[in-house]
């Protein structure tokens, strides 16, 4: 505020720098406030609108939350976000935050000095011309011009020792002139930079306004006059002012002749406190009041003086450190030029003769290393080598070992499968000898069997089934000898005691015969004698009995009874049914003259029966023997 | 059947045939001696000719009642044991 006037009162270097900042400077006095209102709203709004963004932006980074509803809820908060990763904001810190605003700071108002020298083309085409050049030169030794930027920013905190007063400046300058200031328009720097340091100001607070809500960004290092704080900072509120605000409302009478002075002086304001302090003793006790009342007014008015005093002194000092302040500047900036100049030449020089020294090294160590890697590794693969030639010997030999090993193994295996071949064939010989002993003893039992069936078919059809009666003592011993040689015990029983009988050799009444026999001859004539008693039968008995049996009802069937006649028909019943065994029983039963002349056919009944039965049990045997055979 | 010796059912029909042809010789024996007598000593009375007939068919029946019942014998009597046992 208070640079405009000596500024303007400056005699003009160039016209380039008297316009420049005539409209640098123009926007800090608040006088065409109500001429620009659409762009004080627009500029708000964009200010506001944008550290919302950035205040958001920075918010979503420190808490998790607010990061979600900014990416969801906020129209273009997605891609500001992914905006602020890509330029990694997340991990900035307070000084890359302080550098990049600088850099930032320093972008714009050379775009403004840019855009604001339309006017003097001639000079400002030189600076372009210039700058091109320069840009080109600036590309080539883009490496090292970081460390020589890094190299000055050493030197500018030297000098800023030396300078005390001109500290801030300076050092604010060459930051700023850090990555700006170039060689080829050194001369032109100065006044440029005053240019550029106050068209810096109607941009900082418009950004600095806002963010002096938030109390993270207050700015706490001493600013210099006429300096305003970098975007995003805030001067911290001053303690002091509250105090004298505090107090004038108890001072009535005094506060509002020093109100102007007290809000810039607080020393001034200490005193007016003790006076008031004072008159409020003094008007405690009113004995002292008219005492105290001169003595209070004139300490008021030379305190007013005073204050007055000191402020015209504080303008006149003001005006004169402001001239001497922009003396040093120039000074202090053409001599930092010069050391940045000096120190990057040195840099680059220092820089190539390294590189050579270096590049000269690694050949030498590249060489150095690659001769000895060349002999170890020729000692290395002589020492293999013959390693291997040991292994090769020493596994040939244990190969053979292993091979006269395995053939012998073969060869136990062989003989024992061999051996165990023979076993099994001879153990499978002795089950098929076995096998067929069993098959042989089988088949003789079969046969066995089967020749006894044909002798017994032989016996039975020679003896019983014959029509005529015909002796089989021969068929007879032959099935006996059968029967004997199978160890038959029940068929070689019934067989001995059918052959000790005379019986095969007179042979056997056919069935046909005795039937016929008994129908024909012995029963009619046993019926005569029906009527015989048992005992003392004379020849009259007889006759009589001859005489009455011819009387009688013959009886027929199968009928009860003890008497001779029933016994008769029960016998003839049971023939007719081919049952001589049962017809036999029950003329066994009869006795007396009956018996006598039974006796012949009984006995040849009794001899058939015989030979039946034991037939009868040589077959149940033979039988018997097939069923187990099979 | 008929070749073989006689077989027990036959038995009566033999003693019967035996019987009668001891009948027929013992009255024709008793009736020839008996014309004899009549003729030689009683005068060809009748009576002596029936007596030695008569004597002869006697004889004749003792045989075949014998025949069949060759236990009777006279002044022989066959008892069974429980008689025995009772006497």
């Amino acid at each position: 505020m208070y640079r405009v006037l000596p500024v303007s009162k400056l005699p003009s270097r160039a016209t380039v720098r008297v316009i420049r900042r005539r409209l640098a400077t123009e926007p800090p006095s608040a006088t065409p406030k109500k001429r620009h209102v659409v762009r004080n709203i627009l500029l708000s709004t964009t200010v506001l609108v944008g550290t919302f963004y950035v205040g958001s932006t920075f918010a979503a980074f420190q808490s998790e939350a607010y990061y979600d509803f900014f990416t969801e809820n906020v129209p273009l908060g997605y891609s500001m976000l992914s905006y602020a990763e890509s330029q990694h904001w997340d991990t900035m810190t307070l000084e890359s935050l302080l550098a990049s605003s600088k850099k930032s700071v320093e972008s714009a108002q050379r775009y403004v000095t840019d855009t604001i020298n339309g006017t003097p083309k001639t000079v400002q085409e030189a600076v372009d011309n210039a700058k091109q050049t320069k840009d080109a030169t600036v590309k080539a030794i883009q490496n090292s011009k970081d460390r020589a930027t890094g190299a000055v920013a050493r030197i500018k905190t030297t000098v800023t020792k030396e300078a005390a007063q001109a500290t801030a400046v300076v050092k604010h300058q060459g930051e700023q002139f850090s990555r700006g200031v170039q060689e080829l328009i050194r001369e032109a720097e100065a006044a440029l930079a005053k240019g550029i340091d106050v068209a810096e100001l109607p941009t900082t607070p418009e950004v600095a306004a806002p963010p002096a809500a938030d109390s993270s960004t207050v700015y706490h290092a001493p600013l210099p006059i006429g300096f305003e704080l970098p975007p995003g900072y805030a001067r911290p509120t001053p303690p002091k002012k509250p105090e004298p605000v505090v107090e004038i409302p108890r001072l009535a009478p005094i506060s509002p002749d020093l109100s102007s002075i007290t809000s810039s002086e607080p020393i001034i304001a200490h005193l007016a406190g003790t006076i008031d302090d004072l008159t409020v003793y003094v008007e405690a006790n009113p004995a002292t009041t008219a005492k105290a009342a001169s003595v209070l007014e004139a300490a008021k008015s030379d305190l007013t003086a005073l204050a007055a005093r000191i402020d015209k002194a504080r303008e006149d000092e003001r005006t004169e450190l402001e001239a001497k302040l922009d003396e040093q500047t120039r000074d202090y900036t053409l001599k930092l030029m010069e050391l940045e100049m000096a120190a990057q030449d040195r840099l680059d020089g220092q820089e190539q003769e390294f590189r050579r020294y270096f590049d000269e090294e690694r050949a030498r160590l590249t060489q150095a290393y690659r001769e000895k890697l060349e002999n170890e590794l020729q000692t290395q693969t002589e020492l293999i080598n013959e390693r291997l030639k040991e292994e090769v010997i020493a596994q040939g030999i244990e190969l053979q070992r292993r091979w006269i090993r395995e053939i012998k193994v073969r060869v136990e295996e062989e003989r024992g499968g061999r051996l165990a071949k023979i076993d099994e064939l001879s153990a499978n010989l002795k089950r098929l000898e076995r096998v067929a002993l069993d098959n042989s003893i089988y088949l003789d039992e079969n046969i066995r069997i089967h020749s006894l069936w044909s002798a017994l078919r032989a016996v039975s059809s020679s003896a019983l089934s014959s029509p005529v009666r015909k002796p089989f003592r021969e068929e007879l011993r032959a099935l006996r000898h059968l029967a004997e040689a199978r160890e038959d015990p029940v068929a070689s029983a019934a067989l001995d005691s059918l052959e000790a009988s005379d019986v095969p050799d007179i042979g056997v009444e056919p069935f046909a015969d005795l039937a016929t026999w008994f129908a024909n001859e012995v029963a009619p004539k046993v019926s005569h004698v029906a009527l015989v008693p048992d005992q003392n039968a004379g020849l009259l008995s007889h006759l009589a009995s001859r005489a009455f049996a011819g009387l009688q009802f013959k009886r027929h069937g199968l009928v009860s009874g003890g008497d001779v006649l029933s016994v008769l028909a029960r016998a003839e019943y049971y023939l007719n049914e081919k049952d001589l065994d049962s017809a036999t029983r029950e003329l066994n039963q009869l006795g007396g003259t009956a018996k006598l002349l039974l006796r012949d056919w009984l006995e040849a009944a009794r001899r058939r029966l015989e030979v039946q039965q034991a037939l009868d049990v040589v077959q149940t045997q033979a039988t018997l023997a097939s069923l187990l055979v099979v | 059947m008929t070749t073989k010796p006689p077989s027990s059912e036959d038995l009566l029909g033999q003693k019967y045939d035996r019987c009668l042809a001891d009948f027929l010789v013992k009255a024709g024996v008793g009736f020839g001696a008996g014309v004899v007598l009549s003729v030689v000593l009683f005068k060809r009375r009748t009576w002596p000719m029936f007596l030695s007939t008569g004597f002869g068919a006697g004889a004749a029946y003792a045989d075949c009642d014998r025949s069949f019942n060759p236990a009777r014998i006279p002044g022989t009597r066959i008892i069974s044991e429980l008689e025995a046992a009772k006497k």
